[in-house]
């Protein structure tokens, strides 16, 4: 006895399938900055779909959102595994042995990816797959079934990937960062895992499948359906394929950090060759959609460090001491890390690199941003999410990160809200809650001395 | 029929060139691809200079000179202003540099229209060549070349390679961004003179696709028009020569794992009969960042070897970081390449061993290909898998309408490239596909490129011409095991002579 819930939440005037105008970067109009038509599903495990009606005609865009990542992984030695798991779930079921050779037939576009909070899994496919789609999604999230053997050869691929991108300055640096700044929280670990666990993963079977009842749950999935479909059409397939699922997600005791109080530093001697990087991290919320607090923190990295800052303009345009200079202030799920990094372009400026940008960090909590510059951010951060709904893939992909905080899609109409209303002094009063040296984690990375 | 039904959806009209006349038409010069719905205008002006007119000594010019104006001040605005004007629009433009091409794409919502294409037009018709900005652009540049490159992605930095060496003595032979020596010496004068000579009228096309409201393409073009007339003296098409059986490059390098590039010169271009032949192929046999890719099933998805193994019948620069294939990387010389992603070692020992199977499983696939074709049912199962993928080529605005500037590159017929990627499938058959593979690929020779650790080791190795087998994590089934010992054993002919060992620290240094 399932019962299916649909809500039309939203009616904004669009052609179906077609790219509506978004407007212009003025006020929004209060129902929203999100332009398309769209129904929100639920069921009675706990599952949730949000159907949207956008993008080209004829294709759909398929995006599950497991609310599970790097992040969960609390166990010592698993770490990885929210990856690992990915590529699991590849690796077929009894009713569709071979996922991809399905997936090939309907020449879909198809991949997943893995970070801290989540791990999503996306296609696109003409609009006439669609109850194939759901039939083949909704059975491997419920049904996944692998030998050992095959979970033995994946963990090969996975090692293949850590490879690939190990040995860059940036990934060492982004280890170093995060060894430093945190102690208990999952955060700790990059996505792919350390090095020593990747290396474990063959012994791994059983655990895997514990990871698969834990978190592959209806619960703490949902599914973004974007493109040109029907809405009942597409309701009753989800109702009819996903209502079955068992729900039991148990969420994971996710460490807290205990609060920093002093800064820290840390050097990386880098086997290669580099410029010298310096990078600023310190602690900061989670990412909220209504929460002043939060959202101005994400204003303030492009208003005090963006292109258009002073210190960006001065060090990297004018005088060109720094190659690059680079601010990250993006928020996660649990409190986080917002960074500011630069690249030193002589190497005997680090000293004086660090004075000019610890000022800059001291003007940021003193004085109040120019209001063109705010302005001019508001109106960047919007158009740059407008800028992204141009495919439907796109449109399922601008969902995701308000979808795995908050579970719903209704945050990104609230967070732009939120945006909108932001003063300089909510932004200074962010730079000073934040910018200050008991949260941060300060780590320069040099090359090492040449072998003789 | 998805194709034409999203032409017919989008109310698409394309003009190339001075092709038609009348009202609406494309001015010459121009290629457009109206889709009044859209909210989005696109620009792709296509510059007709590429690496390959980058003269000796000066390697990277081409690519400099792009960068210093999509990056750089205008006569009307300093950069910083630039960025100060874009910012609020979340807007921006970028420049592509390939062997042949240089690209200057952007999009910008129709709200904003007027304020960006002013931006836009003056990067590269009114640039300022100011000293601060060729000293940043130029600085950073220095930068990838002298660290980034060598110290970044083995991957990327092997395929660079593979081309090095298939290319020696043709202009496609060195990276677009030059050596280090020779981007240390180009000077601002350098890319005055390189703009003077090819950022002239008759050398540009400009492209434009979108929402564009009535009487833009007429006023884009007039505002190009303004660009000089140059006498553009003709690159003659690069012929890279076959290598003669195996010839290997191994790079010394510090690290746990091995890139490994490997290919051949093919005379196949895009707008060949052959080309859905063996896009077919090609797909089959190694579909970029996909698991239908055979090369991938034998390597990755069987033994777990690693990240993935592709093929490449058309240049896929960054391949790590996207699956979209590029568009504006015509040529008109092209390898057949394969991409064997890090090869790790998995305990004392083993890198080498590893490094050589699947560096012998994949030219042993080659090998099979090359003599048997493709049996009936695996045609079938491509030209589907084909069929339905090939919609998601032009996914947006701005790539349909940078695919309509390579078919002018390509000189193809209308209607293009990606409305003929169907009728193409449809027509071929497996005996039109066997004939094709033999025109265009073989398996004797081989330019060979390894990225690893003690490289004098993996050359010993490779001069003993022992077996190299590989250990696995689980039990194998029968199958494997006796195809492993064809694998590990399968002949790379060798004497000293096919191998150059270099340093990393050598690599790319200089031209000379």
């Amino acid at each position: 006895m399932r019962r299916l819930q649909r809500l039309a939440l939203l009616g904004v005037a669009a052609a179906a399938g077609m790219v509506p105008p978004p407007g212009p970067a003025s006020p929004q109009e209060p129902a929203g900055i999100f332009p398309f038509e769209y129904r929100r599903v639920e069921l009675e495990n706990g599952f949730r779909a949000y159907l949207i009606h956008a993008g080209a005609p004829g294709q759909i865009a398929y995006v599950s959102v497991v609310r599970t990542g790097a992040r969960d992984e609390v166990e010592p030695g698993r770490t990885g595994y929210a990856h690992f798991f990915e590529h699991m779930m590849f690796r077929g079921t009894k009713k569709y042995p071979a996922y991809d050779a399905v997936i090939e037939k309907m020449g879909a576009f198809r991949n997943a990816s893995t970070s801290n909070d989540q791990t999503q899994y996306y296609m696109v496919a003409a609009s006439e797959y669609l109850e194939q789609i759901v039939d083949l999604e909704s059975d491997r999230f419920m049904n996944l079934d692998y030998s050992e053997a095959g979970f033995r050869t994946e963990a090969g691929a996975i090692l293949g990937e850590y490879q690939q991108g190990a040995y860059s300055a940036y990934s060492i640096l982004d280890r170093t960062v995060r060894e430093t700044a945190f102690r208990k929280h999952t955060y700790r670990h990059q996505t792919i895992g350390l090095e020593a666990d990747v290396r474990a993963m063959p012994e791994g079977y059983d655990y895997s499948r514990d990871f698969f009842h834990r978190f592959y749950r209806p619960e703490n999935v949902v599914l973004v359906l974007a493109g040109d479909f029907d809405f009942d059409q597409a309701a009753g397939l989800i109702e009819q394929y996903y209502g079955g699922w068992e729900p039991g997600y148990q969420a994971p005791a996710v460490p807290v950090e205990p609060e920093q109080t002093a800064k820290r530093t840390a050097t990386v001697r880098y086997n290669g060759r580099t410029l010298p990087i310096l990078s600023y991290n310190w602690k900061a919320p989670a990412w909220s959609p209504t929460d002043t607090r939060a959202v101005a923190t994400e204003v303030l990295g492009l208003v005090a460090f963006g292109p258009n800052s002073e210190v960006y303009r001065r060090l990297v345009i004018q005088d060109q001491r720094l190659q690059s200079l680079r601010a990250g202030f993006g928020l996660d799920r649990d409190p986080t890390l917002v960074s500011l990094s630069a690249t030193v372009a002589n190497p005997t400026d680090v000293d004086a690199m660090r004075t000019e940008l610890d000022a800059a960090v001291a003007r940021a909590r003193d004085d109040l941003a120019d209001p063109k510059v705010l302005a001019d951010t508001k109106s960047a951060l919007k158009y740059g999410f407008l800028m992204r709904l141009e495919t439907a893939q796109g449109v399922a992909f601008s969902l995701i990160g308000p979808i795995v905080s908050t579970g719903t899609l209704e945050a990104v109409n609230d967070y732009y809200r939120t945006l909108e209303s932001l003063t300089a002094e909510d932004i200074r009063d962010a730079a000073r809650a934040i910018l200050v040296d008991r949260g941060l984690t300060q780590v320069t990375l040099l090359q090492a001395e040449r072998r003789p | 029929m998805k194709t034409i039904a999203l032409v017919a959806a989008l109310g698409l009209a394309v003009g190339v060139a001075s092709a038609c006349t009348g009202d609406g038409a494309a001015p010459a010069g121009t290629i457009t691809l109206a889709e009044s719905g859209s909210p989005f205008i696109a620009f792709d002006v296509w510059v007709k200079a590429g690496s390959q007119n980058d003269p000796a000594g000066k390697e990277g010019l081409a690519f400099l000179t792009a960068q210093l104006l999509s990056d750089g001040s205008t006569r009307q605005d300093s950069y910083q202003a630039i960025i100060e004007k874009l910012y609020p629009m979340a807007a921006g433009y970028g420049a592509s540099v390939d062997k042949e091409m240089t690209v200057f794409r952007g999009v910008v919502h129709r709200d904003n229209l007027d304020a960006y294409y002013t931006l836009f037009r003056n990067a590269m018709l009114s640039p300022a060549f100011s000293e601060e900005d060729f000293n940043r652009v130029k600085a950073q540049l220095l930068n990838y070349v002298e660290r980034g490159r060598r110290f970044n992605r083995d991957e990327e930095l092997s395929k660079e390679l593979l081309y090095w060496m298939a290319y020696q003595g043709t202009p496609y032979a060195h990276p677009v961004e030059g050596y280090v020596e020779s981007v240390r010496s180009i000077t601002p004068d350098d890319v005055r003179d390189f703009y003077a000579r090819f950022y002239a009228r008759n050398n540009v096309v400009v492209g434009i696709g979108g929402g564009y409201p009535d009487g833009f393409v007429q006023r884009v073009r007039a505002d190009f028009d303004a660009l000089p007339e140059a006498t553009v003296e003709p690159v003659d098409a690069p012929h890279p020569a076959m290598p003669d059986g195996a010839k290997i490059l191994i790079v010394e390098k510090q690290t746990d794992a091995s890139a490994i590039s490997m290919g051949f010169p093919t005379p196949l271009l895009r707008s060949d009969p052959d080309f859905a032949e063996m896009s077919l192929v090609n797909s089959w046999f190694g579909e970029h960042r996909s698991s239908f890719s055979h090369l991938y099933n034998v390597i990755r998805e069987k033994r777990g070897m690693n990240y993935g193994d592709y093929s490449y019948i058309e240049p896929f620069p960054r391949g790590y970081a996207t699956q979209e294939r590029p568009v504006n990387y015509a040529r008109r010389s092209n390898l057949f390449e394969i991409w064997i992603r890090p090869i790790s070692g998995t305990g004392p020992d083993d890198l080498h061993d590893r490094t050589l199977f699947a560096t012998r499983a994949a030219w042993r696939e080659l090998d099979a290909l090359v003599k048997n074709g493709l049996p009936e049912d695996q045609v079938e199962r491509a030209r589907l898998y084909l069929h339905n993928f090939s919609v998601t080529y032009g996914s947006t605005v701005s790539r349909r309408l940078a695919y309509r500037v390579d078919d002018a590159f390509f000189g193809l017929p209308e209607p293009g490239y990606l409305a003929s990627i169907r009728p193409g499938l449809e027509k071929l058959t497996p005996a039109s596909v066997k004939a094709a593979i033999d025109r265009n690929l073989q398996s004797r020779n081989m330019w060979v490129v390894f990225v690893t650790s003690n490289a004098e080791a993996l050359k010993a190795k490779l001069l003993s011409g022992e077996p190299t087998f590989i250990r696995y994590q689980a039990e194998q089934p029968p199958e494997i095991v006796a195809e492993d010992q064809e694998i590990a054993s399968f002949p790379i002919p060798v004497t000293a002579d096919d191998i150059t060992v270099l340093d990393i620290g050598e690599v790319f240094e200089t031209g000379r």
